[in-house]
C-alpha cells in the first residue's frame, strides 16, 4: 500500500529541483547580472569591465573593415594603442595577430577580446585558469561572480561601486595583468603587474611583499634580470608574486590557495591542506631548506591561531549585545540593505564571516564598523604581513587588534547599560534614516 | 597634396625665422649652469607663452617656489629631459607614499612607467603617445603647457567647476584610449564624486543641526571626523583621476561611510544623553 504511492514524493522532488534550476536561471536573467540581475542595471562604463555581459559596439563607424584600415585610422586617432601593438608579439609572430582576430572586422559589431577569444589561441593559459573555479573564492576566474552577487554591490548606487568591477574585471580580460596592446608575458612576471589590485587596507600585498627580503632584492635588481625568463628554478634571484603564486607560470593561483585571504579561519592541518602546504615547501624549496620552509609556515599557523582568537573574542561580545538588543542603532532603526526583503522584515545584525560581514561596512553602528575594520584591515594586514615575511606589519597590525578589542570591549559596556530614551523615537530615528547620501542610496541602487 | 606640403614648409620656415630671430643664427641655445632670474629673462623672449602660463599656474605661488630650476635643474642641456620624468614632481607632491603619488603609482600607467621607464626616450615631447605610458608631466603638462592648473580640480566640493578640467583631459587621454571610453570614465568618475559629495554633505549637515542643541566641546570629536573626509573625499577624486580602484574604493568611499556613521553615533549619543538628563 505504501510503496504504491511513492511516486508522489519522488515527483514532487524531481518538480522541486527543476523549479530550483529555473528560478535560478530566472534570477540571473534580469538586466544587470549575477544573482540580483533583477534588481539593477548597468552604468554605461561597466561595459568595458565586463565586456561579455554588457559590451556593445560604438555606431558611429560602419563597414567591415580590412587591418590596413584599423592601422591608417586608429593612427592618427588612438596613436597610442597602434605603437602598442607593432611592438608586441602578435604583430611580429610569422602569422601576425590582427585587430579583426581579436575584434572582430565590421565596426558595428566590435566586441572587446574575453578570455575565450585570448584562449582560442593560448589553450594551455585559459584552461588553467578555468580550472581556478574547482577551488572556489576567492579566485581570479570567479572574482566578477563574486563582486556582483556581494549584497552591498546591488544595494549601493551603481556608479559608487564602478570602482569594485574594475579590479574584479581580471575574470573578464586578460589586460589586467598584460596590459593592453602590448600583452606582455614578461610584464605579467614582475610584482608590480599586479600592485594596482592587490593593494590598500584589505589586501597590502604591495606593502608586505615589497618590504620583505623577497622584495627588497627585487626592488633593489630588478630592472637588471632578464624576464623573458620562465618563472623557473634559477632563474630568478629573488620571487616575485608570480613566481610563488602561478608555479611556473600556471595561470592558476588557486591550487595551492589555502588560508582564503584570511577572511575566515581555515584549519591547517586537514589532509587536504597538508598537501597543499607541502606545495608550498615545494615551492620555498627552489630557495630554502624544506625544514626552514615548514617552519615559517608554522609561524604563519601560529599568527592565525593568536589573531582568530582575537576575532572571536570581538565577535562573542557583538553577539552579547546583539543578544540583549543593545546595538545603537538596533538593525530596525537604519537603512536596510534595499535588496534585501528579509532584513526589512526581520533586521537582524550581521556578525562575523558566514552572516555577511563583508558588507557590514556601512549603514551599521559604530561598534559594527569597528570589528569590520578589525576583521577585514587588521587582521587581513596582519596575515598578508605573516606569509609575505613583513614582520614590522604582523606587529603593527596585532597592535592594532589589540586595541580595536579593548576599545569594543569598552563600547559595548556602554551600551549594554543603556537604558532607551525619549530621544531613540524622535530625533535619533531621523537621524540615521535621514541625509543627503542616506536617501539617494535608498533610492538609487 | 602639393598644396599641404607647401603649407607645411612655409609653416617650417616660419619657425626656422622665428627660432633664429630669438637665437640669432650664430646664438644656439646656451649651454651651463643657469639661475632661475636667467631662465626667465631669456625665455620671456624666446617663448613669452610658456612664461606667462607658469605664472599663471599655482607653481608660481607655491611653498616651496616650483620655479624654472625646482623642476628642470640648473643643467640646460638636460633640462627637458629631467622635467618630463615623475622624479622632478614627486618630492615637492609629498613623495611615494602621499596619496596624490601613491594613487599615481598603483594605476596602470604608474605600473608601466616604473617597470618601462629605462626603456623611454626621454628626448620626446609630451604628446602623441611618445611614451607607452604616461607620466605626471605627460598628463598635467601636455605638450609643454606650463600652466598646471589646467589639469587639477582645486575645489572638490564645488559641482561647477568641472568643463574645462574635462576638455583638457579628453585632449590626452585620446593618444591612446577611445573616445566613448573616455568620455565614460569620465562620467563615472563625476558620478562617483559626486557620490562621495554627498556623503561629505550629509555629514556638514548634521554637524551644523548639531549646533544648535550642543556645544563646541561637545562636537570636536565629530568636527575631526569632518576634516578626515575631506582626505577620503580627496582620495576618491585621486582615485578616479588616476585610475587607481584602491583610492576610488578602500581609500574612498567605504572609508567615508564609516566616518558618515560614526559622526551620526557620535550626535546620537549627545541626543541620548540629553534626553535621558531631561527625563
Amino acid at each position: 500500500m505504501r510503496s504504491r504511492y511513492m511516486w508522489i514524493p519522488l515527483i514532487l522532488v524531481i518538480i522541486a529541483i527543476v523549479a530550483g534550476f529555473q528560478y535560478i536561471d530566472w534570477r540571473q536573467s534580469g538586466t544587470g547580472a549575477g544573482l540580483y540581475s533583477h534588481d539593477w542595471s548597468p552604468d554605461p562604463i561597466q561595459r568595458y569591465w565586463d565586456p561579455v555581459n554588457f559590451y556593445k559596439a560604438p555606431d558611429t563607424i560602419q563597414g567591415v573593415l580590412e587591418m590596413a584600415q584599423c592601422i591608417q585610422c586608429h593612427e592618427a586617432i588612438t596613436p597610442g594603442i597602434v605603437n602598442d601593438w607593432k611592438a608586441s608579439r602578435h604583430s611580429q609572430a610569422t602569422e601576425a595577430v590582427t585587430c579583426p582576430d581579436c575584434h572582430g572586422s565590421d565596426h558595428e559589431q566590435l566586441h572587446l577580446p574575453t578570455p575565450e577569444v585570448c584562449g582560442s589561441c593560448h589553450t594551455k593559459q585559459h584552461t588553467e585558469f578555468l580550472d581556478e573555479a574547482r577551488h572556489g573564492f576567492p579566485s581570479h576566474v570567479l572574482a566578477m561572480d563574486r563582486a556582483v552577487d556581494a549584497p552591498h554591490f546591488v544595494d549601493k548606487p551603481k556608479a559608487e561601486v564602478q570602482s569594485c568591477v574594475q579590479c574584479h574585471s581580471v575574470a573578464t580580460k586578460c589586460d589586467s595583468c598584460h596590459t593592453r596592446h602590448r600583452f606582455s608575458a614578461a610584464e605579467a612576471r614582475r610584482s608590480e603587474a599586479c600592485i594596482t589590485c592587490h593593494s590598500g587596507p584589505p589586501h597590502p600585498d604591495d606593502e608586505t611583499y615589497f618590504s620583505s627580503a623577497h622584495g627588497q632584492i627585487y626592488l633593489q635588481e630588478g630592472d637588471e634580470w632578464d624576464w623573458s625568463k620562465p618563472l623557473q628554478k634559477g632563474n630568478y634571484k629573488a620571487p616575485t608574486c608570480a613566481y610563488c603564486h602561478m608555479d611556473e607560470g600556471r595561470h592558476q593561483v588557486t591550487e595551492k590557495s589555502m588560508w582564503k585571504f584570511g577572511i575566515k579561519e581555515i584549519n591547517p592541518n586537514t589532509s587536504s591542506n597538508k598537501v597543499l602546504r607541502e606545495r608550498w615547501v615545494k615551492r620555498c624549496t627552489d630557495c630554502h631548506e624544506p625544514q626552514q620552509a615548514r617552519q615559517w609556515l608554522k609561524e604563519l599557523d601560529l599568527e592565525r591561531k593568536s589573531a582568530w582568537k582575537k576575532l572571536y573574542s570581538a565577535e562573542s561580545i557583538l553577539r552579547s549585545v546583539r543578544f540583549n538588543d543593545a546595538f545603537f542603532p538596533a538593525a530596525g532603526d537604519r537603512p536596510t540593505y534595499p535588496s534585501s526583503t528579509w532584513d526589512r522584515y526581520f533586521p537582524r545584525e550581521r556578525i562575523g564571516f558566514y552572516e555577511g560581514q563583508a558588507s557590514a561596512f556601512y549603514n551599521v553602528s559604530p561598534i559594527e564598523r569597528d570589528y569590520f575594520e578589525m576583521w577585514y584591515f587588521e587582521n587581513l594586514g596582519a596575515y598578508k604581513g605573516a606569509a609575505h615575511g613583513d614582520k614590522s606589519m604582523v606587529t603593527k597590525n596585532h597592535e592594532a587588534m589589540d586595541n580595536s578589542l579593548q576599545q569594543i570591549k569598552q563600547h559595548a559596556e556602554t551600551l549594554l547599560k543603556r537604558k532607551d530614551t525619549e530621544a531613540d523615537k524622535t530625533t535619533n530615528k531621523k537621524l540615521w534614516l535621514e541625509g543627503e547620501y542616506t536617501e539617494f542610496n535608498r533610492e538609487n541602487n | 597634396m602639393s598644396g599641404s606640403f607647401f603649407q607645411q614648409l612655409c609653416l617650417a620656415f616660419i619657425c626656422y625665422v622665428i627660432a633664429m630671430n630669438a637665437y640669432g643664427a650664430d646664438n644656439p641655445p646656451p649651454a651651463g649652469i643657469f639661475e632661475n632670474s636667467a631662465c626667465i629673462e631669456c625665455h620671456q623672449k624666446t617663448s613669452p607663452k610658456l612664461i606667462s602660463d607658469w605664472r599663471t599656474s599655482s607653481h608660481a605661488s607655491s611653498e616651496p617656489l616650483a620655479d624654472c630650476i625646482a623642476c628642470h635643474g640648473k643643467l640646460h642641456e638636460s633640462t627637458a629631459v629631467t622635467a618630463r620624468r615623475d622624479s622632478a614632481c614627486i618630492e615637492c607632491h609629498g613623495g611615494n607614499k602621499s596619496p596624490v603619488v601613491h594613487s599615481y603609482t598603483t594605476s596602470k600607467h604608474g605600473v608601466l612607467m616604473q617597470l618601462e621607464r629605462k626603456s623611454y626616450d626621454w628626448k620626446q615631447p609630451l604628446s602623441g603617445a611618445k611614451y607607452r605610458s604616461p607620466g605626471c608631466s605627460y598628463c598635467h603638462m601636455r605638450g609643454a603647457d606650463h600652466n598646471v592648473n589646467n589639469m587639477v580640480r582645486s575645489d572638490l566640493m564645488n559641482v561647477n567647476a568641472v568643463n574645462d578640467v574635462e576638455i583638457e583631459t579628453r585632449k590626452v587621454c585620446q593618444d591612446c584610449h577611445a573616445p566613448r571610453y573616455i568620455i565614460s570614465l569620465l562620467v563615472s568618475g563625476e558620478d562617483m564624486l559626486e557620490i562621495a559629495r554627498k556623503k561629505v554633505r550629509e555629514a556638514n549637515t548634521l554637524v551644523t543641526q548639531a549646533t544648535e542643541d550642543f556645544s563646541n566641546d561637545e562636537l570636536e570629536p565629530a568636527r575631526k571626523i569632518i576634516l578626515t573626509m575631506q582626505k577620503h573625499l580627496k582620495n576618491v577624486y585621486l582615485g578616479a583621476g588616476h585610475q587607481s580602484p584602491d583610492y576610488q574604493w578602500w581609500h574612498g568611499q567605504p572609508a567615508l561611510d564609516g566616518d558618515l556613521l560614526r559622526i551620526k553615533g557620535i550626535v546620537g549619543e549627545l541626543h541620548r544623553k540629553k534626553s535621558s538628563a531631561i527625563h
